[in-house]
């Protein structure tokens, strides 16, 4: 019997452009909506001010918002609460638009505003700076979603910690279109166990 | 609990240097950079200063070669020949850390490319690798920036403390030059059209340069092995892409590695030194916070430029035959101080005893690290 010290406290999935916290839907769109107006619809949902937000890549906007709904629903983040994230793809949005920059034909000129975000982990960066998390980051790059090593390892991760009973995980596919994306907090305390099967069963819900 | 240490018990290095990590520091010792104007319309429309690699010489050792990419083939040689020294069995034992922060980013959008865009994921290099040698364990990636390869060896070990399916562990780092980087950080403005000055008061930015470093972990403490002490890693939760005033992360960084490491005073620095006016300026306040500004300090990046994912590594393999020669290496491009707060650059050349150091590196993102490594 496998057993589960940490649990999951709060869990936001976006997946097409339907937005749920703890299974429950928040905000939804047309299905053939860009993705770039859904971010920018449900950032109006949170009804927050945050001029940053505007200069984020898709990457960074989709984990911005699922950080401030968990946030929301399950209160402020600790200080030193590590944050455990991957995905498939890096920083593909910001890439190809920098790629895309310097071997077009005509004016071929680097955006310094682009090249910023050619790293995933801006994404942890920005989250770092609006909840003020001084913690320990770290983005791994895996072909598919992989809770079968996210969970051990951010066990193994807190674990080690010192300040920190909590951690914000994720995995987090944002593209061109596409945009699939679970991000969950783990406590002592919480109403799911912090389990490869649950994590499989919150990940596949809306299929459900 | 009481978890294992975890040791570094061999090392790797290719670079524009040469091909082996005692060659390198050899080279070090010898005062050879590889430092050098570019000018190749490839990379960028302007000369440049790079840590460029020659890498025809060495390539054709790669089996099929041309199934893989530059910097694939790069990350092969590292890899055979750490595992040839060493006889690492490649089956479920052995973990394998990769770390890069962009892969083999200089194939995508490029017209002058051979392979197919998507070769240019992180995810279809890592599986061309695990490939070639058939590891039977996937290759773990991690991509956090310029902290990438000290990060990834502090996850290995947390690895090894925490699965026992893995009684050992590769960690191999490196990225390359491309236009794709070129003009970014051109871009940004963070390049010294000279050679680059760690810590001096006239640096004006970084060098790009490209290498690959890999590092063997075990849980034996075999003879000549090197403990990995203490790890702290932090967020300065500040700017994504300029450090902090008060060198906040870096400074919870070392505190940590220190506290876990129990109380050692290092006997050297490994800054990251990249030479721009802010982090290096950022550094020195940290190192100041956490009394450490009369510690023998260096950056290597006057050698072999910023090279990014495989930094980590490379600066640490570095920092470990240092220990082991008993040698501190100068940091280049020094000559007047250029912090506000003083730091112990080191100069020349200078023997003495070595049991331990400290690594630092700081990226984009606002991430730091801080690694403590001691002899034995």
């Amino acid at each position: 019997m496998e057993r589960h010290r940490y649990h999951i406290r709060s869990y936001c999935t976006i997946r097409g452009r339907t937005i749920r916290v703890d299974g429950t839907p928040f905000f939804a769109a047309d299905p053939v909506t860009p993705l770039g107006d859904f971010l920018k619809s449900a950032y109006r949902q949170l009804a927050i001010d945050y001029p940053k937000f505007h200069k984020m890549d898709g990457l960074c906007k989709a984990i911005f918002i699922a950080a401030e709904l968990i946030a929301r629903e399950s209160g402020p983040y600790e200080r030193h609460a590590p944050l455990v994230f991957a995905n498939r793809s890096s920083s593909y949005l910001s890439d190809s638009r920098h790629a895309n920059d310097i071997f077009r034909e005509e004016d071929p000129v680097a955006s310094p505003a682009t090249f910023v975000y050619t790293l995933p982990n801006i994404a942890l960066g920005e989250i770092s700076i609006r909840h003020q998390l001084q913690s320990e980051n770290v983005f791994f790059i895996f072909d598919s979603y992989l809770p079968e090593f996210l969970v051990p390892y951010a066990n193994a991760t807190l674990e080690g910690q010192h300040a920190a009973t909590s951690a914000l995980c994720g995995w987090t596919e944002v593209t061109d279109e596409t945009c699939d994306l679970l991000l969950y907090r783990i406590e002592l305390i919480g109403q799911w166990p912090h389990s490869v099967e649950q994590l499989k069963r919150i990940y596949n819900e809306e299929d459900e | 609990m009481m978890r294992d240490e975890v040791y570094i018990v061999g090392d790797e290095v290719i670079s524009p240097l040469g091909m082996g990590s005692a060659v390198n520091f050899q080279r070090l010792l010898d005062g050879h950079t590889a430092i050098a104007p570019v000018m190749d319309t490839r990379l960028c429309d302007h000369p440049i200063h790079a840590a460029r690699m020659d890498e025809a010489q060495w390539t054709p050792l790669v089996r099929d070669a041309g199934r893989y990419t530059r910097l694939e083939k790069l990350f092969i040689l590292a890899l055979q020949k750490l595992i040839d020294k060493h006889a690492i069995p490649l089956d479920k034992g052995s973990l394998v850390v990769l770390s890069t922060t962009k892969g083999n980013i200089g194939l995508l959008g490029n017209p002058a490319s051979t392979f197919p865009q998507q070769r240019a994921t992180i995810p279809a290099m890592a599986g061309a690798i695990q490939h070639y040698f058939g590891f039977e364990n996937p290759l773990i990636p991690v991509s956090n920036a310029c902290i990438s390869g000290s990060l990834a060896i502090a996850v290995a070990r947390r690895l090894l403390r925490h699965d026992r399916r893995y009684k050992r562990a590769i960690v191999v780092g490196g990225d390359e030059l491309s236009k794709f980087i070129v003009s970014g950080f051109d871009a940004f403005q963070a390049l010294d059209d000279g050679p680059c000055r760690p810590f001096d008061r006239n640096r004006k930015g970084l060098n790009l340069g490209e290498a690959v470093a890999a590092v063997y972990l075990s849980t034996e403490p075999v003879t000549g092995a090197m403990k990995i002490a203490g790890v702290g890693t932090f967020n300065d939760a500040n700017h994504i892409s300029g450090p902090s005033r008060t060198g906040e992360g870096l400074y919870l960084s070392i505190t940590e590695a220190m506290r876990e490491a129990g109380a050692v005073t290092p006997g050297f620095l490994s800054a990251h030194g990249t030479a721009t006016p802010y982090n290096d300026e950022m550094e020195a306040i940290a190192f100041e916070r956490c009394g450490l500004s009369t510690i023998p300090t260096h950056s290597l990046k006057g050698y072999f430029g910023h090279t990014l994912g495989a930094s980590g590594l490379l600066e640490t393999v570095m920092a470990i035959h240092s220990l082991t020669n008993n040698m501190l290496i100068p940091s280049p491009g020094f000559a007047h101080q250029g912090t506000s707060r003083p730091l112990n650059i080191i100069t020349q050349r200078t023997p003495g005893p070595l049991r331990s150091f400290l690594k630092t590196a700081s990226g984009f993102g606002g991430c730091n690290i801080a690694t403590m490594i001691q002899n034995g």
